[in-house]
């Protein structure tokens, strides 16, 4: 019902989507997001990206940014999955499925877990493009999304 | 993961079931400080304020709080306390009081939080008797100094991984300190109890190049991330790839920030804000 994963492999949204409902019919709505290797970020022309992690930490930070979700609006589920290793433009590199009863969970809930990833998951991408390879800087917007959603206290009466 | 006994498999609370528990003699301690101006705590000695003995006060308060605990946590076991002792000791040092509270019964639970409580509201009760003087007191180092009894076996506080005594229930992590030397270079000693595995990611993993090293709790001024980091960036050539970006730091793979203390067998991760997603 919870799941996270961190591979180098693709993922299938529709066997994702099956996974998330399987046995289930109390489910009203699921939001999903899919995250792509763009060709362009910091410099134009990318060529392809690497995607390090901290194994151990990762698994242990996404199950906590799923388990805060579900502390904040009634989920039915989520799946969180992330790629790690070398991906080129147009691979996902990140999956996240979130089901509820009324669409706005759902909805919210998508949204944060991802504004959450960005900060707090423990990966790193390395671009490389035809002038050079890089790490990538971290980006305020990213910091500004995360922190709009408060402390877990303010945000208990949603 | 670890379950908290205080919830359910829904994760509602609920209090434990102890009747299946063996009745065993059981003891906590605990302490507490209230911090003070030195005249404040001058008038205590001299026994000069208007509300009467602070201390004499205290120590009741303190007594009659640990009987009243269940009452005011809301999932503690009602306990037949045998004994309780709270002891106040002026420390001009601090200046300030410590207040050491100890709670003993024979029974089926722990008594940590009667000893907590009795601590915690011995240091109210003092701030009430004081504070038409100091109104800038502080309540601080509110924490158990030891237990004994019950299945988990003996404790006692430890925040530095200092003393073996903390782990005695489980001898396999006891933990041995080696003696302070002067050198201050980089070893790769791994494995060795007294030591931290310190980690690094991403582009400060290839700044440094390297991945990991291992530090000897002894090397740092104190220990704390603030003082491991320090000495990071003491080394030759490392004060540029220390100081020059933001880093984030994780201990035992959860994030914290500088002021988190470390003890011995600590995996400390120092990496680049991350760019996952």
């Amino acid at each position: 019902m919870w799941h996270v994963a961190v591979q180098r492999e693709a993922f299938d949204l529709n066997q994702e989507s099956q996974a998330l409902r399987a046995g289930r019919r109390d489910v009203g709505a699921e939001v999903s997001f899919v995250g792509y290797v763009r060709d362009f970020n910091e410099r134009p022309e990318v060529q392809a990206l690497t995607l390090e992690h901290y194994p151990g930490m990762t698994e242990q930070q996404l199950q906590m940014i799923l388990q805060q979700a579900a502390a904040r609006w009634p989920l039915l589920g989520a799946r969180l999955i992330h790629r790690v290793g070398r991906l080129e433009p147009g691979d996902a590199i990140v999956l996240v499925l979130v089901s509820s009863a009324h669409r706005q969970a759902a909805f919210s809930a998508c949204e944060f877990i991802m504004d959450y990833l960005k900060t707090q998951a423990p990966f790193w991408k390395k671009e490389h493009t035809a002038t050079g390879d890089y790490w990538v800087s971290e980006r305020d917007t990213d910091q500004q999304a995360q922190a709009r959603w408060g402390s877990y206290r303010e945000s208990n009466h949603e | 993961m670890t379950q908290f006994t205080h919830l359910d498999e829904r994760g509602q609370a609920h209090m434990v079931d102890v009747s299946t528990k063996h009745n065993t003699f059981r003891e906590a301690k605990a302490q507490a400080c209230v911090r003070m101006q030195s005249a404040t705590l001058q008038a205590i000695a001299e026994d000069k304020l208007a509300k009467g003995d602070v201390l004499a006060t205290a120590r009741i308060a303190g007594i009659q709080a640990a009987k009243r605990t269940p009452d005011l946590i809301p999932l503690c076991h009602p306990l037949l306390l045998t004994k309780v002792s709270v002891e106040l000791e002026l420390d001009f040092t601090l200046p300030g009081v410590r207040i050491y509270t100890a709670c003993r019964l024979s029974g089926q639970t722990g008594v940590e939080m009667e000893a907590l409580t009795a601590a915690s509201v011995a240091a109210l009760t003092i701030y009430d008797m004081c504070k038409a003087i100091d109104k800038q007191m502080q309540i601080t180092d509110l924490c158990v100094l030891a237990k004994s009894g019950g299945k988990s076996g003996d404790w006692s506080f430890d925040p530095y991984g200092t003393q073996a005594a903390s782990l005695s229930a489980n001898p396999d992590l006891a933990l041995g300190i080696q003696p302070l030397t002067a050198s201050t270079e980089i070893e790769s000693t791994p494995n060795s109890a007294a030591e931290l595995e310190v980690r690094f990611f991403a582009g400060l993993r290839e700044s440094l190049e390297r991945d990991q090293l291992s530090v000897s709790l002894t090397r740092l001024t104190s220990p704390s991330v603030a003082a491991l980091l320090d000495w990071l960036s003491q080394q030759p050539g490392w004060q540029e790839v220390f100081t020059a970006r933001r880093l984030l730091v994780a201990v035992n793979q959860v994030m914290v920030d500088l002021e988190h203390p470390l003890q011995a067998g600590d995996e400390v991760a120092f990496f680049p804000p991350v760019t996952g997603g």
